[in-house]
């Protein structure tokens, strides 16, 4: 009974220790709204090193190439899908992962991560489109 | 107009060839000191003056009089750690120790944003540290795009903001001479142009409207303010109404950061220069398919960087790397 007792409170410790290092691998974990492919527990480290040196350095673009601004400002409105470019983000970054999973047989991949094959950059070379005579 | 349009010649005469001088800021870290002299800035690389082998003043060199000096660097994105320089710690530490190596103190430093690499808490530690070792104790910074990620500046201003305003703009005087850092990389115009705001032009009028016309100014701010390659959105959107409010004054300097490679244009009473980073090349306009940190392999480097050796002409005002050894004054 003692045993199991110890056995269940060390189980239930593990989880917390798990949960709590995938939440937080790159810091804090933010809270984020209209996340659909990347972790809604993301850290700000997490997110700003994908969108810096995955997507910026990648497509040689800013910011704003996929998100809106606000109404009548300069800011930028992180949680707005206007852009169509930012719906094609989602969709480029699902076909990254998946050619990582499906070729490279990784078996959780995740951009940003150390141990991707594909890239972004793998095939955009720092331009917003990929160089579509390289690809035929 | 094509990119290469842009370039005209080669007009720097210090007997460093820029490739080199690349070279060496990439490996060895760098800054620019700048001379106040009569109310005329003048700016020399830090490289130029180190010996790398020392790290004192090179011999035979002279510092000349001035009135005062002061260090600017910039870009030192900490956190940064692709091949294009996996040890920017590494090569921060060393600009400020050619810094150091300099016989008399500058009086204070400039740091013209992109502190870090991702806005990180831990970032802007490490280069709290390394600025410690600075014997200027004096630093003031502005911001760059990479330090107000996520928060909209909200970490940045809580650490060196202060006594700013707004989004961390303000001014202040030495020795005669008056000081104003700029904040242009909160909201974002098309093409990731910087952008001041009606908000800092009015507050930036106000600050002017009480010196006298031969007052020198200094306006540092992290993206140029001026145009040296919109397509990439190396420019400052609504620059032209701060730089009407400037006009009438005698000796104006702006300083700037971002694009990591020294270019200079003078226009009227206006001279503009941008700083090399502490960190990692970019491509020199429209030489590449986009701005970004040069990746390439590391035994490769020196010689990728020897495609930067170029001036620019750009309305046809001539754009020269005009850092100058002491020998030359």
């Amino acid at each position: 009974m003692k045993l199991t007792r110890k056995l269940k409170v060390g189980v239930a410790l593990a989880v917390l220790v798990i949960t709590g290092v995938a939440a937080t691998r790159g810091g804090e974990a933010e809270h984020y709204i209209n996340l659909k492919v990347l972790p809604k527990n993301i850290s700000s480290k997490d997110l700003s090193h994908i969108m810096i040196d995955e997507f910026e350095d990648g497509l040689g673009v800013g910011c704003n190439f996929c998100h809106a601004k606000e109404n009548n400002s300069n800011k930028l409105d992180y949680a707005s899908d206007a852009k169509p470019e930012k719906q094609i983000a989602r969709s480029m970054m699902h076909m990254t992962l998946g050619i990582n999973k499906k070729f490279f047989h990784l078996r959780r991949p995740a951009l940003g991560d150390s141990s991707i094959v594909v890239t972004c950059g793998t095939c955009h070379h720092g331009q917003p489109r990929p160089d579509e005579t390289a690809l035929q | 107009m094509q990119p290469n349009d842009l370039i005209e010649q080669d007009n720097n005469d210090d007997g460093i060839d820029r490739a080199g001088f690349l070279k060496c800021m990439a490996w060895a870290g760098t800054g620019v000191l700048w001379m106040m002299s009569g109310g005329i800035l003048k700016s020399f690389g830090m490289s130029q003056m180190i010996d790398k082998n020392t790290g004192n003043v090179k011999n035979g060199l002279i510092i000349p009089k001035s009135d005062f000096t002061f260090a600017q660097i910039s870009d030192s994105h900490i956190g940064f750690n692709k091949p294009a320089n996996p040890d920017v710690i590494g090569t921060l530490q060393t600009a400020i120790s050619k810094i150091n190596a300099i016989p008399k103190a500058p009086s204070f430093i400039l740091h013209t944003g992109d502190i870090s690499h991702l806005a990180q808490a831990d970032e802007f530690d490490t280069v709290d540290q390394v600025m410690k070792s600075a014997k200027s104790k004096d630093v003031f910074y502005v911001p760059g795009e990479h330090d107000v990620l996520n928060d909209n500046g909200k970490q940045y201003l809580e650490r060196y903001g202060q006594k700013t305003k707004g989004t961390g703009w303000y001014s202040f005087d030495y020795n005669g001479v008056h000081f104003i850092g700029l904040v242009n990389v909160v909201d974002t115009a098309e093409g990731g142009l910087g952008v001041l705001g009606n908000e800092q032009l009015q507050w930036l009028q106000d600050d002017l409207k009480n010196l006298t016309s031969s007052t020198p100014i200094v306006v540092f701010a992290h993206i140029p303010l001026w145009a040296v390659y919109p397509q990439w959105g190396w420019g400052t959107s609504d620059s032209e109404q701060a730089l009407s409010y400037l006009k009438r004054f005698g000796s104006v300097s702006v300083l700037n950061g971002h694009i990591h490679q020294t270019i200079q244009k003078i226009e009227g009473n206006i001279t503009f220069h941008t700083a090399m980073s502490t960190a990692f090349p970019q491509p020199a306009p429209g030489s590449a398919p986009s701005a970004g940190p040069m990746k390439v392999p590391a035994e490769k480097l020196s010689s990728v960087l020897g495609i930067t050796s170029v001036d620019y002409v750009e309305h046809n005002h001539t754009l020269a790397v005009t850092d100058t050894t002491l020998a030359n004054i």
